[in-house]
């Protein structure tokens, strides 16, 4: 039993002391036996408060010590190090939650709030008491990483990757990369093309002997954990030889050839494709795909083209890997049918579908054979919803549709352009955007969340209504060609990697992070990474900084070749346990084996497996299971004296 | 002749950003030298109270990653300093000057322990606080300041010793210099930040002749745990202000003080304020000015519909005019464009939500020429693909220096800044082998 023990008492600045009588706190836990001395402290997070409490260690042959403070959340791993460095054991610490327990949660009644403060300190006091030297275990780990999408974001972040010495493994769900980025033309600021950039990325990928492209792939399996991953997946067939000499003249005729049409969801379905295609001409890899569900494998295009080959078979693949990056971008939200006409008034597109058909049309801007000179732009269609669900702003679409307003007036000058919008929100330096499309005599209509625009058509018009305050909230009515809605951004499907990886999704259903200014691109599931915009709607140029920050991390995480782990973890005392399979049901890692042990079936952790969550320990029917960490007897004496 | 030094990496600046992309690198093993114009380092960030939209407290997100700096094998740290003549000679050779001015204090011996300041007669505005207390002229900057060692302010100083005497250190010391050292490093990231926008630019909104117009950053460390009245009160009267307006935009999308950008922040960080606010002042009513609420960013337009259930007040206009009436209170001449009706409305304290704008003298500090945006901040070559790039092949930049943003923001660019610096270093490596 420890019974030098340190305790320093944080007023986090008044954050706590405000609330919590802190020297009270001191004075109560001085007169507990084993506590050496007690202090309180301004901040105890401060690099001198850190100083400090390693001289006492030092100075005063501290054997544990307890800082009630915030939540460990914040600051374990701080005053863990402060033990390490005073040569203490890490885990002869405890933190205790003043704050967030504490001061926070009643500040309405100081007087308790002291009393609940003292209480929680005697029972870290008595739980250190009993608290063991433990030492994070070291696994080794592959320096290799499985980046998941190659948009913008995993193409980018595989480079960076690669170019840290770190073996990548690209994986694609489509049969091209790219993403969304090449589905753009020209982007803002730099007027290069999306399929420039994406270009000029697949090349430098290409080239790259650290990176394995697989498109037409997913995960569709995972064992292991953070420093070994074992991946399974699963690759689509692209029904093209893949050692042939790719003869890129019979392949377009094959794509003439080919009998079946569909929806080309490249163009959001504004016009249509074969079931044998390319996006576009310049796109990577450059030999076309045949997409399976479409083809009735009618052989017309092996008639022509003897490098199609449409015997191919799905394919599994085994890969291991150290951490994995998810890149999986947005889809652009759907809107409902009838909501702003779409889908019933047949002048009613998206954002997406307007930004292809500029690029595919020619001489005279058209849709539907009809010239279009007046253009309604509907913002925040399944953004910042009233009544829907998604509640957030989708951040790069005010930016866009002016951006792509702007492209149309420049290409078709005889445009005349109208943005329904419920308040413009061109950020930082997109504001010159905002700018330049006012001064080229844009018309901007603002409506407040509840009164938004509506579409109608009335006779052969589709008109747009709306009471804009920025004209003493006047009706206003225009007869428009075209309405565009400015559709947000939603995750795409995700069910297979949120069911194999256990990725934790948030509110607005975009993967969370564990905290957005302490570890922005990190989940709770170790060594699994996040970026761009699968995280939160992004723009380009922040998809891309974000998946260079999680390609740094992914590095640091993988490149050493060893990863320490929490020494927290479940052990099974041998003589007690009856093997009576009840902890595996509960072990959602599935971390617990049957071993043989003295001639008698027994449970047993894996130490890579198991996360020290605690669930199979209340299972146990002959409480046979203890959480180093967490131990029985100091959780019972710190309950103990919680209640006394 | 002068020291000399050489490190892999040059980071100027040591706010968060810089602060976050020293730390990545030096986790990869590479050594880093931080440059801090500042006698502390943690930037802006060390100096805010809770930040939106978690509302976690500033100083516990920072001070972690302060320590980790200052504690770090692989980081070498130069507060009080300036890097000049930044020379790149060839790929992987840059050289420069440091300059490091003197504290008249012997770093190393100071305890902190501010006796000094007890025994100063000198007092003066404190620029920590943002000017709304005082200090010595020798002082610990702030009470989390790193190092936290005091300096003295010479412009200021009286020379007249008393606090030689008290020092039980005896680590005064006036006849400290300049310091010159020689640097060597293969690649440079510039993490300057920003500087704030000055409200007396605009001289209808009064700042600095009418007392109870303040800076949101003034409210800002009044809302801090440090705060220097332990409450919220008008700078005129002492008074506990119950009707507060913000003024949105103050210096921010507007040509005629030559910004005519976003700063990105200014929305955000008032409607924090205002929750701030509504806690600190359960009776007081908090009213925001804007022209649009860019609430943006993850978590954000919640956090922006939140203070509206909380009971802030929005109001769609544009402030023509501030006035001084009876008590100090002030009166706002606006346009409420929802009516489309010029309206005035009496406050008794107004807080302008001043923008930020690029910093001075970062191309200067290069001795090739390093591209600015029209802005005035650090070019990004290749935003698209390459963010932290800078125009000088090897020189890279993180956070505020190259836009105005947010802490979230901040971080990943530097995340991607130290991303983008490991490649080119590696490289460089594999080329010798």
């Amino acid at each position: 039993m420890k019974n030098k023990i340190g305790v320093y008492v944080c007023m986090c600045g008044s954050n706590i002391s405000d609330y919590v009588d802190v020297e009270k706190v001191k004075a109560e836990a001085e007169k507990i036996d084993g506590v050496h001395v007690a202090k309180t402290t301004m901040f105890a997070c401060a690099g001198s408060t850190q100083q400090e409490i390693e001289d006492d260690i030092k100075e005063l042959k501290l054997d544990a010590i307890v800082i009630a403070s915030c939540s460990p959340k914040l600051h374990l791993d701080t005053f863990r190090n402060v033990a390490q460095r005073a040569g203490l054991n890490p885990y002869n610490y405890v933190q205790v939650n003043i704050r967030e327990q504490g001061s926070w949660a009643h500040s309405d009644n100081p007087p308790l709030a002291t009393e609940k403060a003292i209480n929680l300190v005697k029972g870290g006091i008595e739980r250190v008491k009993h608290s063991k030297e433990l030492i994070p275990i070291k696994i080794p780990s592959i320096n290799a990483v499985a980046v998941v999408g190659a948009g913008i974001s995993g193409m980018r972040a595989a480079l960076e990757l690669a170019e840290m010495g770190t073996t990548v493994h690209l994986i694609e769900r489509e049969h091209f990369v790219g993403g969304r980025t090449s589905q753009w033309n020209v982007l803002f600021t730099t007027n290069e093309t999306g399929q420039e950039v994406v270009t000029r990325l697949y090349h430098q990928i290409n080239s790259h002997p650290k990176i394995t492209l697989y498109t037409g792939t997913e995960i569709i399996g995972k064992k292991g954990s953070v420093g070994e991953f074992n991946l399974t997946l699963k690759i689509k067939p692209r029904f093209i030889k893949p050692d042939c000499k790719h003869d890129i003249k019979n392949l377009e005729k094959a794509i003439e050839v080919c009998p079946i049409e569909v929806d080309d969801d490249f163009n959001f379905n504004i016009t249509k494709r074969k079931a044998i295609y390319k996006n576009y001409d310049s796109e990577f890899p450059e030999i076309p795909a045949i997409d399976c569900e479409a083809c009735n494998k009618c052989g017309e295009c092996v008639k022509i083209c003897d490098d199609i080959d449409l015997n191919q078979k799905p394919e599994e693949v085994n890969i291991s890997v150290g951490a994995i990056q998810l890149s999986t971008g947005f889809n652009p939200y759907e809107p409902a049918k009838g909501e702003f006409g779409y889908d019933e008034i047949d002048n009613v597109i998206t954002l997406q579908q307007f930004k292809r058909l500029i690029e595919l049309n020619g001489g005279e801007l058209k849709y539907n054979n009809k010239e279009i000179k007046n253009i309604a732009y509907i913002y925040c269609v399944g953004s910042r919803q009233v009544d829907g669900p998604n509640k957030y702003c989708s951040r790069y679409c005010c930016t866009s549709a002016i951006h792509t307003s702007i492209l149309v007036k420049e290409k078709y000058s005889e445009i005349n352009n109208f943005h329904f919008n419920r308040g413009i929100r061109t950020y930082g330096k997109q504001e010159k955007l905002y700018h330049e499309a006012s001064e080229a005599g844009d018309i901007f209509l603002q409506s407040f969340e509840e009164a938004p625009p509506q579409v109608e058509r009335i006779g052969n018009e589709t008109i747009v209504k709306i009471n804009d305050i920025l004209t003493n909230n006047e009706e206003l009515e225009v007869s428009v060609d075209l309405v565009v809605l400015i559709t947000g951004m939603v995750p795409r499907e995700y069910e297979g990697i949120v069911n194999t990886l256990k990725v934790p999704v948030g509110r607005d259903k975009f993967f969370n992070e564990i905290h957005p200014k302490l570890r922005p691109v990190e989940t709770v599931i170790d060594g699994v990474l996040i970026s761009g915009a699968c995280q939160a709607p992004l723009n380009i140029t922040e998809s891309v900084k974000s998946s260079l920050a999680a390609a740094s991390k992914a590095n640091s995480l993988v490149s050493s070749g060893e990863i320490e782990l929490e020494p927290t973890m479940a052990i099974v005392h041998n003589d007690r346990c009856t093997w009576c399979d009840k902890c595996t049901e509960a072990c959602p890692y599935n971390a617990i084996f049957k071993i043989k042990h003295d001639s008698k079936e027994v449970a047993e952790v894996s130490k890579s497996l198991c996360k020290g969550c605690g669930m199979c320990l209340p299972v146990c029917p002959e409480n046979a299971i203890d959480l180093i960490g967490y131990t029985d007897i100091e959780m019972e004496s710190m309950i103990e004296a919680l209640i006394n | 002749m002068s020291k000399s030094e050489e490190y892999d990496v040059l980071v100027i600046g040591a706010g968060i950003s810089g602060e976050e992309a020293a730390l990545n690198l030096a986790n990869q093993g590479y050594k880093i030298l931080i440059v801090e114009k500042d006698l502390s380092v943690g930037g802006k960030m060390i100096h805010l109270s809770k930040v939106f939209p978690t509302l976690d407290c500033s100083a516990c997100i920072t001070t972690p990653k302060v320590s980790e700096t200052a504690r770090h094998p692989n980081i070498t740290i130069y507060t009080y300093s300036e890097v000049s003549n930044i020379d790149k000679k060839s790929k992987y050779d840059f050289r420069a000057l440091l300059t490091k001015h003197p504290r008249y204090v012997i770093e190393e011996a100071c305890t902190g322990c501010q006796l000094c300041e007890e025994a100063c007669p000198v007092t003066v505005q404190d620029q920590y606080q943002y000017d709304l207390v005082g200090r010595k002229a020798v002082y610990v900057p702030f009470s989390i300041a790193n190092p936290r060692v005091a300096a003295i302010d010479i412009e200021n100083c009286s020379l007249c010793g008393a606090c030689e005497k008290v020092c039980p250190a005896d680590c005064i010391d006036f006849t400290q210099e300049e310091e010159e050292i020689q640097i060597k490093v293969k690649s440079v990231v510039i993490a300057t930040g920003f500087k704030l926008f000055d409200p007396t630019l605009i001289p209808r909104y009064g700042f600095g002749v009418f007392k109870n117009v303040v800076t949101a950053m003034q409210m800002e460390r009044q809302l801090v745990p440090t705060r220097p009245y332990n409450n919220v009160l008008r700078p005129k009267d002492g008074k506990v202000p119950d009707n507060i307006a913000y003024v949105l935009c103050a210096g921010s999308r507007d040509e005629t003080v030559g910004n005519p950008i976003c700063s990105q922040v200014c929305c955000m960080y008032s409607i924090k304020q205002a929750q701030l606010l509504m806690g600190a002042l359960p009776m007081a009513d908090v009213t925001i000015y804007y022209l649009h609420i860019r609430s943006f960013g993850k978590g954000f337009n919640e956090f922006y519909q939140q203070s509206k259930d909380m009971g802030v007040t929005f109001i769609k206009g544009k402030i023509g005019k501030i006035e001084e009436i009876e008590e100090g209170n002030l009166k706002l001449r606006y346009e409420d464009i929802e009516s489309g009706v010029v309206k005035e409305a009496n406050h008794d304290m107004v807080v302008l939500s001043t923008g930020i704008l690029a910093n001075d003298g970062i191309s200067s500090m290069f001795k090739d020429k390093l591209e600015l945006d029209p802005f005035n901040y650090v070019m990004q070559k290749d935003i698209l693909a390459n963010p932290a790039q800078a125009n000088i092949g090897g020189v890279y930049v993180a956070g505020t220096a190259s836009g105005p943003m947010d802490i979230p923001d901040s971080i990943l660019s530097a995340g991607a800044a130290s991303a983008e610096i490991a490649g080119y270093l590696k490289e460089g490596e594999d080329h010798e082998k």
